[in-house]
């Protein structure tokens, strides 16, 4: 049963020499009553004695322009073109009166109807919509006979022409 | 618990928030340097011979301390944005969390830069040709007779009491402070230190 008193007692000086030590650190000491002398001795040998160390100039300058270098580094992309910034667009459907301010969509996203909008697709602009509807068209308007007489003359002399 | 004491119910307390807020001296330093990266030198200035030095009590070469020293701040600046104030009221006045951070940066730079030179041994030629260069630990600290007696028996420490000893006398740090680099609890620290201070203590030879 005498290990756990021990341990006690190593916990409580512990405690002690550590209250001693915030105490020098805060260039303060406080009372040394109840640390035994060899520790105190000691703690003030370390605090007086172990030599704090300064990289040369040389190197430290040199890291600085490192530094500043990878700064600059993580600073360009949103300065070339800010790739990673999202900007909202404005709803073109209820434009905000003069003077109002900027508002946002309160209906949930399910609920909306689907609205044209310009779509990212390897960098580069386009809209879905115009381009869909643009094919369609094209492929309803070949596969239907021409209505006019002067471009059903047309269509005829182009097939029979040979290539 | 009742759910009171966790906080979570009732209106929120202005106090401790504010008292936080203000806890981490560097905070208006860090604000500035994740606001625009170019403004992260003066935390630079600040902290680099701290972390010089514990890299070279750690490391014992000056080569070695360089290269953990830019690693710890190369790092420091890349992932500033991931760093969070952890300040409490317990840590006092002058704590800075930023710093703890700092360090734990240093601690795994330190250890990296030590495995790096167990699996690449320098050959003895290089070996001997820094023996004598101008900033080694052991040569420095020769010049002042006390100094090295303190520093060998501070270098026999072995692990965490050995961090803790550099942390607490030489990057002067609070025992929270040392917790945190360190990864335990504040107990744990103390006791650290004292065992270690018995321990040099007997190596000096203090009477007691």
């Amino acid at each position: 049963m005498t290990a756990p008193f021990a341990d006690r007692d190593g916990e409580i000086e512990a405690f002690i020499v550590d209250r001693y030590l915030e105490s020098l650190l805060a260039r303060q000491p406080g009372d040394p009553d109840g640390i035994p002398a060899a520790l105190r001795a000691t703690a003030q040998r370390l605090t007086s004695e172990l030599p704090r160390f300064h990289p040369s100039f040389r190197f430290e300058e040199r890291l600085a322009l490192r530094l500043a270098q990878a700064a600059a580094a993580m600073r360009l992309p949103v300065a070339a073109g800010g790739e990673n910034v999202v900007v909202p667009l404005a709803d073109r459907r209820s434009p905000p009166a003069a003077g109002e301010p900027a508002r946002t969509s309160l209906v949930p996203a399910s609920e909306r109807a689907p609205v044209p909008r310009p779509v990212v697709i390897g960098s580069v602009l386009t809209s879905a919509a115009l381009s869909v509807a643009g094919a369609a068209f094209v492929v309803w308007r070949r596969s239907r006979p021409p209505t006019d007489p002067m471009r059903r003359a047309v269509r005829a002399v182009s097939r029979s022409r040979p290539v | 618990m009742d759910r009171a004491a966790l906080g979570r119910v009732g209106p929120p307390k202005a106090t401790p928030s504010l008292r936080l807020a203000h806890l981490d001296r560097d905070k208006p330093l860090v604000d500035a340097a994740r606001a625009d990266a170019a403004r992260f030198e003066p935390l630079y200035r600040k902290y680099v011979a701290q972390v010089y030095s514990y890299a070279l009590y750690e490391l014992g070469d000056h080569h070695d301390a360089e290269d953990a020293t830019e690693r710890t701040f190369l790092a420091a600046l890349a992932n500033l944005a991931r760093f969070e104030e952890r300040a409490r009221p317990a840590d006092g006045e002058g704590a800075s969390t930023f710093r703890v951070w700092l360090f734990g940066i240093a601690r795994n730079a330190v250890a990296q830069r030590r495995r790096h030179v167990r699996r690449h041994p320098q050959a003895p030629l290089e070996a001997a040709a820094d023996q004598a260069a101008p900033n080694d630990v052991e040569a420095s600290a020769t010049a002042h007779e006390a100094g090295a007696a303190a520093w060998r028996a501070v270098g026999k420490l072995r692990g965490d009491r050995r961090r803790a000893v550099i942390l607490r006398f030489v990057d002067e740090m609070t025992t929270a402070e040392i917790a945190g680099v360190l990864g335990r609890s504040e107990g744990a620290v103390r006791v650290l230190i004292h065992r270690a201070l018995r321990s040099v203590a007997r190596d000096l030879g203090e009477p007691g």
